[in-house]
């Protein structure tokens, strides 16, 4: 039996899979911010006895959580201590000299304290050239008094970054060893190993971010499994990474920075899942929350992998799953500029405090969740909640922008909605269009709290059919660690003109990180059968900056051949993201080897009971503004839906975790496993 | 045509077209070869509607005045192409930025512009990267391109692009960097037209014109709220042109007829002899000044030339700012960056929130080239950085980049392909000037040159130094040193200058400017006098000189003393000076 965990900012969301009766089970606790392992272990002991099995029958935890974002975010991290190659003691003050548009961005601009402050930061004696040969050796005896002097200044992690270390790591070992023999205990993190690539900034950062957020994940590592103990849980854990893969508790406590996105992996990994189920093999994940929106790709059952985001103001180059995110979610603002009266939605967001007007906590300020009460998208009264939503206050709030705009509230309300959804549209367009992609050929994903709100409207935009509503859009994350693969990636670099390199040299790198990834699946207790590795080239024309990575097949590293085609495909797909293609020397960049091991898939148990006339479980009728006029429109709740239902729009479908507006001129069919599939009605029977 | 589009679809046309815009800024940074571009940023973007009016982008709109000189014979699939600062009015002000346009079709019908120019490397001339510090006319500056198609009708003129190509010394990254332009205002085309399917095409064209109309509202409160009757005016000085003369006084006055804001430079100094004269666009010298009220307002209203007739303005013909053909123009950097010192200086004398200090006042440059061992040619051109201004908001930045978006290039970048070893790279002690808020620090970098070639340098600020505002004072000057191998001490290089011999084993000090304070620095909190101490940003002698606060042993601030020393100092000093400028030429004595 499997168990993912997802913690959320509110809510601990917890999926049990039982292989053999094929059921599954989910339970909900409040999440415990000061500490989310309490959450987790209530979860735990609610959804054993919500099952009727012993914590001990649990065979495998899978968890994702959101610790080392939140350290991140919140500027809670470890005081870490820095050792570079001296002369560079300011390369993260400097942060790359980047201030932001448009003209005078900087007059604005707000930098944060970099994660190793100045004062904690060390130059070493020792020089390291782009070429990998010692042009300065290190002064070992400076090297000591340095270390003995940062250590002992109450750094809680020390990060060990030396320039061109991606070439030659030697000069950063030694002085891991030379940490290791006066300070044994000293939690340190070696840039060549965390991030063995070029560029001193990013790497720098990476790893420093790392050991920023080590001392907070070990101790959290040890609690959730002193508390799993506690409750009965004998299995092992592991944790999700940001690229949707999974890594187990000792691994996460080595290398933290490889979950700084573990919260929305298991949304993306869910959407590739109901790819492969409903053999829909273009899909967008629309994960809209209460202060953001996540969106990804995913073709043919597989989400795209990026090697860089960023954690608030700071780059991270880790493997994640691409999920791009802008500021527009259901707690999103509406304003009208004094200046050019023109509406404005987001990224200022009420968040769940003061929330809503709606929500009658204390807010004041018109958002996008008020927007959908006034037009009725929203039922006064949520299913399974015990709150009454402030209808009134809502419209009142609407009205205002209504009147400085010239605009009645519906029409405002209608305003605020296009807006964020034009914002969230933008991100969308990002991830398809901007990349050579036609959303067109797509098919839609929505889950989060207001997903189900706003993809109908979404995909009328964009043209992306069928939209996917999983029939528990609550538990999508939790859902998709469960069938989360394990992941880790080799990698080197190689800033060589393909063209001049011994293409010996290239098959021998692979076939070292070969070696590498087939240890680490022993290492893993990963079965022979569930085993597998892949290989890629990140390549780009000589001296331009960002790279393409191309796959290479496994066939091509054992045959050691097949680069003709690697270079071929590089010209294709530089041509496809960016119209155009060079007759240029192509350039090596990074080898990469991505080492999997499988896991079963979950069997999902199709709805029981229920009806296939949508009539039958219409629970009310109220009305619902849509294009510029107000329809009777019928509350369905889906959970009396059985497969094979329709539901004509427009209409509002209820359930116990989210609401699903389904618009005029579409409809909606439940699909065997439960999936509302909405589709326009010009398209369909 | 309608005559109005509804308030919502205005601001969805505004957010459509404001993606657009960034989208051609990605596009060129992912394809671009040369890091001037690319890690840069100095690459500017723009959409106009059928008139050649800019709606959204942040440089002056010339459009016009090509259109004109084609006859409209302008047709879907022409891209234009030009450099020549001359033929276009200074919508571009060097030769090294290669200028794109083209038309915007949908359907058959035309609905607006896209255009896009960039920095290229080298476009040929007497040196390397094609700014001699000490041309006197603008033939020793490299090719001048007039506006010309470099595709017709979707057709390549083979012809325009292999003269462009041949006269570079990098024709690959040239080819490259071109085609990168053209594919950011492609895309640009592409998005339009979407937008005007998915609005219908009145409506998107009437929304233009209500984009520009609202800006032009907004604008015309700022200057009614901040700018006054009665003139404010402003001197700074640009140190030297490259060839032996100078400083060059920069005088502007700025005052309010009614609804217009008059910007008159009468009392700049007559043109330089050497480059760095700046030939400004009228338009752009609106948008200067548009956009710096608007950063400092609301940054999120879109920069558009609705505003244009809002402005007023007075370049006098033969000045450094409106200098005679054929003057030389191609480090118009340093006059470029004064002009917005200016600026700060007089738009903050009557509104608080547009006071800032001025930076390191220019975009230095540092170029070196030969023949490596393999005697393959080799070009490296790098932007350096310096003090970011102190402001309202906060501190400014040590080592950062002035200009929007640019970021440096990494050393591991440069090292893996150009011949130098760097040897350090940090902010110079005690160059930020002293504030409330403390200016940033100009920078220090030490390259150590691994192959025989030449060096050229550009740089200003080496001799009137970054002044401070409300109480702020002056921040550092900048100075360039050559260290010959095997000697010990290192001999001073100017601030300007080209193609000096170089051996492999020497080294480079490049130190550029810092920036002035914003505030009393008697009033900086002690908090953060003790950290900029404590990271070396700041001496104990300055702490104690500029801020009044004493440090004891251990790099603590002694409190007592601290709170008596500015006592004194304060009432030494009186009522802070409005502004710091450490040397005045012809009025104060040089410092150092």
């Amino acid at each position: 039996m499997r168990l993912g965990v997802d913690v959320g900012g509110t809510f601990t969301d917890l999926l049990l899979h039982d292989e053999k009766s094929g059921r599954t089970f989910r339970a909900k606790t409040p999440s415990t911010p000061e500490d989310q392992s309490k959450g987790v272990a209530n979860g735990v002991q609610l959804i054993c006895e919500k099952a009727g099995i012993k914590p001990s029958d649990i065979s495998l935890v899978l968890h994702g959580t959101t610790v080392a974002t939140n350290a991140v975010l919140e500027g809670k991290g470890a005081r870490v201590g820095l050792l570079v190659t001296k002369g560079f003691e300011n390369t993260l003050h400097l942060a790359k000299s980047w201030t932001p548009g448009p003209l005078f961005g900087w007059i604005n601009m707000e930098k944060p304290e970099p994660l190793a402050s100045l004062q904690d930061t060390r130059g070493i004696p020792e020089r390291m050239t782009a070429r990998g040969e010692v042009a300065d050796a290190l002064d070992e005896d400076a090297a000591r008094q340095t270390i003995k002097q940062l250590c002992e200044s109450g750094i809680e992690a020390l990060t060990i970054s030396l320039m061109h270390s991606y070439a030659n790591d030697v000069h950063e070992q030694r002085l891991k060893a030379l940490v290791a023999e006066q300070f044994p205990d000293m939690s340190v993190s070696v840039s060549s190993e965390i991030l063995p690539e070029f560029r001193e900034y990013d790497r720098a950062i990476t790893t420093v971010m790392n050991d920023y957020v080590r001392p907070i994940m070990i101790r959290y590592l040890s609690r959730i499994e002193q508390r799993l103990a506690e409750v009965g849980v004998t299995c092992k854990l592991h944790i999700v990474r940001s690229d949707g893969g999974l890594m187990s508790a000792a691994a996460a406590a080595e290398r933290p920075v490889h979950t700084v996105l573990s919260g929305p992996a298991g949304g993306v990994t869910a959407t590739a899942m109901t790819a492969r189920r409903t053999g829909l093999n273009k899909l967008l994940a629309f994960d809209m929350g209460g202060t953001s929106t996540d969106v990804s790709v995913v073709q043919n059952g597989v989400p795209e992998i990026s090697r860089s985001t960023e954690v608030g103001a700071f780059p991270a180059k880790v493997p994640t799953l691409d999920v791009k995110s802008v500021g527009a979610g259901g707690g999103s603002i509406a304003e009208v500029s004094e200046l050019t009266k023109s509406l404005r939605v987001g990224p200022r967001s009420a968040g769940a405090m003061p929330g809503p007007v709606a929500y009658r906590r204390g807010g004041t300020e018109p958002t996008v969740s008020d927007a959908n009460v006034v037009l009725g998208y929203l039922p006064s009264k949520l299913l399974g909640g015990d709150m009454e939503l402030d209808v009134e206050g809502a419209r009142q709030a609407v009205a205002k922008i209504g009147d400085s705009l010239g605009l009645t509230p519906e029409d405002a309300a209608q305003g605020i909605l296009d807006i964020a959804n034009e914002v969230m549209l933008g991100a969308l367009r990002l991830i398809t269009v901007q990349r050579g992609l036609d959303p067109r050929d797509f098919g839609m994903v929505a889950f989060g709290g207001a997903g189900p709100l706003h993809a109908n409207a979404m995909a009328e935009l964009l043209g992306c059919y069928p939209v996917v509503v999983p029939a528990n859009p609550g538990v999508l994350s939790a859902l998709g660690f469960l069938e989360a693969e394990f992941k880790n990636e080799f990698v080197k670099t190689l800033i060589r003109s393909a063209s001049e390199e011994d293409e010996k040299k290239i098959w021998d790198s692979f076939t070292a990180l070969k070696a590498k990834a087939q240890a680490w699946l022993v290492e893993q207790n990963v079965d022979e059968a569930d085993q597998g590795i892949s290989y890629s080239l990140d390549l780009r024309y000589e001296q331009q900056g960002f790279e393409v990575s191309i796959p290479v097949s496994a066939d091509a590293v054992e045959s050691r051949s097949g680069m003709a085609q690697v270079h071929k495909d590089f010209h294709e797909t530089h041509e496809r993201l960016n119209g155009v293609r060079f007759d240029l020397p192509i350039e090596l960049v990074t080898l990469r080897a991505v080492a999997t091991g499988s896991t079963p898939p979950v069997d999902e148990t199709p709805p029981k009971g229920g009806t296939t006339d949508a009539n039958a479980a219409i629970m009310d009728t109220q009305k619902a503004y849509f294009n510029g006029k107000w329809y009777n429109t019928p509350h369905i709740d889906r959970d009396r839906l059985a497969a094979g239902a329709r539901i004509p729009g427009p209409a509002i479908i209820r359930q116990y975790d989210t609401t699903t507006v389904l618009m005029p001129d579409h409809y909606a069919d439940v699909d065997e496993r439960g999936n509302l599939m909405i589709w326009p009605t010009a398209k369909g029977a | 045509m309608t005559t109005s589009v509804d308030p919502i679809t205005l601001d969805l046309i505004e957010n459509a077209l404001l993606n657009a815009r960034y989208e051609m800024d990605s596009v060129v940074v992912r394809i671009a070869l040369s890091p001037v571009i690319r890690e840069q940023h100095d690459e500017f973007p723009m959409i106009c509607n059928e008139k050649g009016q800019m709606i959204v982008g942040q440089f002056g709109s010339y459009i016009p005045a090509i259109v004109e000189q084609f006859d409209s014979d302008i047709n879907e699939g022409d891209v234009f192409v030009w450099n020549d600062p001359y033929a276009c009015k200074g919508s571009i002000s060097h030769n090294n930025d290669w200028c794109v346009m083209m038309p915007i079709f949908h359907e058959g019908n035309h609905v607006g512009f896209s255009s896009i120019f960039g920095h290229m490397v080298d476009v040929g001339g007497k040196v390397p990267g094609s700014m001699p510090s000490d041309a006197r006319t603008i033939w020793e500056e490299g090719l001048r391109v007039p506006p010309v198609k470099v595709y017709e009708n979707g057709v390549l003129n083979e012809g325009v692009l292999a003269i462009m190509l041949n006269n570079t010394r990098t024709p690959d990254m040239n080819r490259a960097d071109l085609m990168a332009l053209i594919a950011g205002c492609r895309v640009a085309a592409q998005r339009v037209g979407e937008i005007c399917s998915r609005f219908g095409r009145d409506a998107y064209m009437t929304a233009c014109d209500q984009l520009l109309d609202r800006t032009r509202d907004a604008m015309r409160v700022l200057i009614n709220n901040y700018i006054s009757e009665e003139p404010v005016t402003f001197t700074d000085y640009v140190d030297d042109d490259g060839v032996g003369n100078g400083p060059f006084k920069m005088h502007l006055s700025i005052y309010r007829r009614g609804d217009v804001a008059v910007i008159d430079w009468t009392g700049t100094d007559d043109q330089a002899e050497g480059p760095i004269n700046f030939h400004i666009h009228e338009g752009l010298c609106k948008l200067f000044f548009g956009v710096y009220m608007i950063m400092a307002f609301d940054p999120k209203i879109m920069f558009n030339e609705g505003f244009y007739d809002l402005f007023e303005i007075v370049l006098p013909e033969g000045s450094l700012l409106n200098p005679k053909f054929p003057a030389a123009l191609s480090n118009r950097l340093n006059t470029h960056t004064r002009f917005f010192d200016c600026q700060a200086g007089a738009l903050g004398q009557k509104a608080p929130h547009l006071a800032m200090a001025a930076g390191y006042g220019t975009s230095p440059h540092f170029i070196f080239t030969g023949h490596d061992k393999n005697g393959k040619y080799f070009q490296l051109m790098e932007l350096l950085f310096g003090g970011v201004p102190g402001r309202p908001l906060g501190d400014g930045f040590d080592g950062h980049a002035w200009w929007p978006l640019f970021s440096a290039t990494p050393l591991e970048y440069i090292e893996n392909y150009y011949p130098v070893l760097v040897e350090s790279y940090k902010p110079v002690r005690d160059s930020g000037g002293a504030g409330m808020h403390r200016g940033g620090a100009g920078i220090e970098k030490i390259y150590r040159l691994l192959e025989p070639g030449s060096i050229s340098i550009h740089d200003d600020r080496e001799v009137v130094p970054p002044w401070g505002i409300n109480g702020g004072l002056h921040g550092g000057t900048s100075s360039k040193w050559l260290l010959r191998a095997g000697e010990t001490t290192p001999e001073r290089i100017a601030s300007k200058l080209d193609n000096l011999a170089v051996e492999a084993g020497d080294k480079v000090i490049f130190i550029t400017a810092g920036s002035g304070g914003w505030g009393d620095p008697l009033e900086r909190k002690l908090a953060s006098v003790q950290k900029d101490v404590r990271a070396d940003l700041v001496s104990v002698e300055q702490a104690k000189s500029d801020y009044g606060v004493i440090f004891d042993d251990t790099l603590t601030v002694d409190e007592a003393a601290t709170s008596a020393l500015r006592e004194s100092k304060r009432a030494e000093r009186g009522e802070a000076a409005a502004f710091d400028f450490g040397f005045i030429p012809g009025v104060t004595e040089a410092a150092e």
